[in-house]
């Protein structure tokens, strides 16, 4: 069992900058879990607070039950890859990969063919007598998670190990890690920037803003249910409407037309209204709980198009099957999916159930 | 002399002269003659002070050229004998070695080993511990050398010397009794701010990362060095060491502690060929030992760089 426990932890800088605000989290044993935000959001630097690259001023790391708040980062059976991947250039990759056994003096021939092993396992066994100077990015890459492997320890921490690959590789790269973890199932926890790569590698999310978790959830509940609208804002492709919006009985006007739905707030009530550019149809007539607008911009996508309308004063974004390419200026309905519709406190951000 | 561009009916002199000609050899449009006008007083300069005394050196390293006496107005020509003297004379022999133990103890253990341990836990120390640190090693290094010989005099004293005051070993003769011990340790204190700057400069070319990845596989402070650390800096190492051990070969200051006192005890080369030229007269046989000690130079750089080549192939 190597479950991470974090309560109250906290990290505060020379000048009084708080990178990690009073964090409580659980990372259950086996879990793949994202720590997503934006630069400067304090997630590299709770990362390394785990890893204990940095001494946390406040609160406890427990990993598998035993706390290791105090202990140096050698003792605490954690294996981190970073973005640079931190290959050691006079090495060969088979040494770079038993570097932490040879630390822990393990015999040259074992810790090597346990290296070689590993490498194989990560499709780098034709190149374990290499510099690393000599690999590709990818390989480089490779070479890195398997060191992590190869010291089989209780948690990976991976700093945006992905990031420093072009974008084609990266996808690739993706796929590959979530099936090793899988294989491994050691308790992993990343930090990303990519919200995208967030969703599509995590079991569970957690979504930060200036030293705080702002949510904790699997990829659909965060995408689905963005509990604020600064993870509404940061999740997704796309970004999400929101809209200011006044609430009715049975329902919400945004722009003085009526949308349906569900929630107990008193009628009168300002709120914010959202929901996803493909959560909504365009149509070119006036439908019931549709938005009008005109074609302000068309944004290519691959598969579909985001139309940007303007709305009154609003900016109403949706998608639209690429074949469907109105011109700009034309006059178009936007009718948002009413399951899908979200309903944000004006003041707080905060989701409003039904 | 005509350049081949230019025209061969021209008298060569005067086409270089005119002005606002440009071709490929002539980049700054001056022409031959007055771009030469512009470089002599330089080669002048470098002619009289350089060039001849080096030669100058040549010459009397094969006289029994004195500074005074008949052979001061008329020296003759003794071929090799000041060499054969200068390889067999023991003095020689004791100022080579001593020569060699001031570069290794003071130079290459003394300054590369506190230099680089300066460097190193000076990162981690708070700023002004840095900063005071390095402006107090750098003072060393900066002061002249009259002035830094005096502060060691004074501090080394038999009789009202700061150290003795301090240790409360009134009457030990420092300079007397171990002046090479003093030499290797002035030297280090006085040069380690050269090392320690160039190691603490490719010490924060080093990735952090690398560092920390040394510390999560739970390496200790010296497999850290040993793995990470010293591989990394190699190169800087063989440069450092080049540099230093020359200057330190060639160091004069120990004059102005020991002079070579007592006894020959502390004399290194440099001082050993001052004694013989300047005060002992004997100009051809300074020059000759100076010429030997070109060639030590010579071949110590070229083993360096050799290293240097090999470690870049």
């Amino acid at each position: 069992m190597s479950e991470i426990e974090l309560t109250g932890l906290r990290k505060v800088f020379e000048g009084g900058v708080r990178a990690v605000d009073g964090i409580d989290l659980t990372v259950a044993d086996g879990e793949f879990f994202a720590l997503l935000g934006p630069s400067g959001c304090g997630k590299t630097t709770l990362l390394r607070t785990v890893a204990g690259l940095e001494s946390a001023d406040g609160g406890t790391i427990a990993i598998g039950g035993d706390d290791v708040t105090r202990l140096s980062p050698g003792d605490r059976d954690v294996a981190m890859v970073f973005q640079d991947y931190a290959l050691f250039p006079h090495m060969s990759v088979v040494e770079n990969i038993a570097y932490p056994q040879r630390v822990k003096r393990v015999p040259k021939a074992e810790r090597q063919a346990a290296a070689a092993a590993v490498g194989a396992d990560l499709e780098l066994a034709g190149l374990m007598d290499r510099r690393p100077g000599q690999l590709s990015g990818g390989q480089q890459q490779r070479v890195a998670l398997a060191r992590a492997v190869a010291a089989r320890p209780r948690v990976f921490l991976f700093d945006e190990p992905l990031s420093n690959l072009d974008a084609r590789l990266r996808l690739s790269a993706r796929t590959f890690l979530k099936r090793l973890q899988r294989e491994l199932a050691v308790t992993t926890v990343f930090v990303t920037h990519d919200q995208a790569e967030a969703l599509a590698l995590a079991d569970r999310i957690a979504v930060m803003e200036a030293g705080r978790i702002r949510q904790v959830g699997t990829p659909q509940e965060v995408f689905r249910r963005p509990a604020n609208t600064f993870v509404a804002n940061f999740i997704g492709s796309t970004p999400m409407n929101l809209l200011p919006g006044v609430a009715v009985e049975g329902g919400v006007t945004v722009a003085g037309v009526r949308l349906p739905a569900a929630h107990s707030v008193a009628a009168g009530t300002e709120l914010v209204v959202g929901f996803r550019p493909e959560y909504a149809t365009a149509s070119a007539e006036d439908l019931p709980g549709a938005l009008p607008g005109r074609v302000a911009i068309v944004e290519h996508l691959g598969t579909s198009l985001l139309l940007t309308l303007e709305s009154g004063d609003l900016a109403v974004g949706v998608t639209v099957p690429e074949d469907a390419e109105p011109a700009p200026g034309t006059s178009l309905w936007v009718q948002p999916r009413p399951d899908r519709l979200l309903l944000y406190d004006a003041g707080g951000g905060d989701i409003i159930e039904a | 002399m005509a350049q081949p561009t230019s025209p061969p009916a021209e008298p060569a002199v005067a086409d270089e002269a005119a002005p606002g000609r440009t071709d490929g050899s002539d980049a700054a449009g001056l022409g031959r003659l007055r771009a030469a006008l512009f470089v002599t007083p330089a080669l002048l300069i470098i002619g009289v002070f350089l060039v001849f005394p080096a030669l100058w050196t040549l010459y009397l390293g094969v006289t029994d050229y004195r500074l005074t006496g008949i052979a001061a107005a008329r020296p003759s020509f003794v071929g090799f004998a000041n060499y054969v003297r200068a390889l067999t004379d023991p003095l020689f022999h004791n100022a080579l070695w001593l020569t060699l133990l001031f570069v290794f103890g003071s130079a290459i253990i003394g300054q590369t080993v506190l230099g680089f341990g300066l460097a190193w836990t000076l990162r981690s120390a708070p700023r002004w511990v840095r900063g005071t640190v390095e402006s107090l090693v750098l003072l060393a290094w900066i002061l002249p050398g009259v002035v830094v010989a005096f502060l060691w005099i004074a501090l080394l004293d038999s009789d009202r010397g700061t150290l003795n005051a301090l240790l409360g070993t009134a009457g030990h003769a420092w300079l007397v009794d171990n002046p090479m011990t003093v030499l290797i340790v002035f030297n280090t204190w006085r040069g380690t701010a050269f090392s320690m700057m160039l190691f603490a400069a490719a010490l924060a070319a080093l990735p952090p990362s690398q560092l920390e990845t040394a510390r999560l596989a739970g390496a200790s402070g010296w497999q850290t060095v040993r793995d990470v650390v010293l591989p990394h800096l190699r190169r800087h190492l063989l440069t450092n060491t080049l540099l230093i051990s020359l200057w330190t070969f060639n160091d004069f200051t120990p004059y102005l502690i020991t002079a070579g006192n007592p006894d020959h005890r502390s004399e290194v080369l440099p001082v050993y060929i001052y004694l013989t030229a300047i005060p002992g007269g004997q100009l051809g046989f300074g020059s000759a030992i100076s010429l030997l000690m070109l060639v030590i130079n010579l071949a110590l750089a070229f083993f360096y760089l050799r290293l240097l080549r090999e470690r870049r192939s």
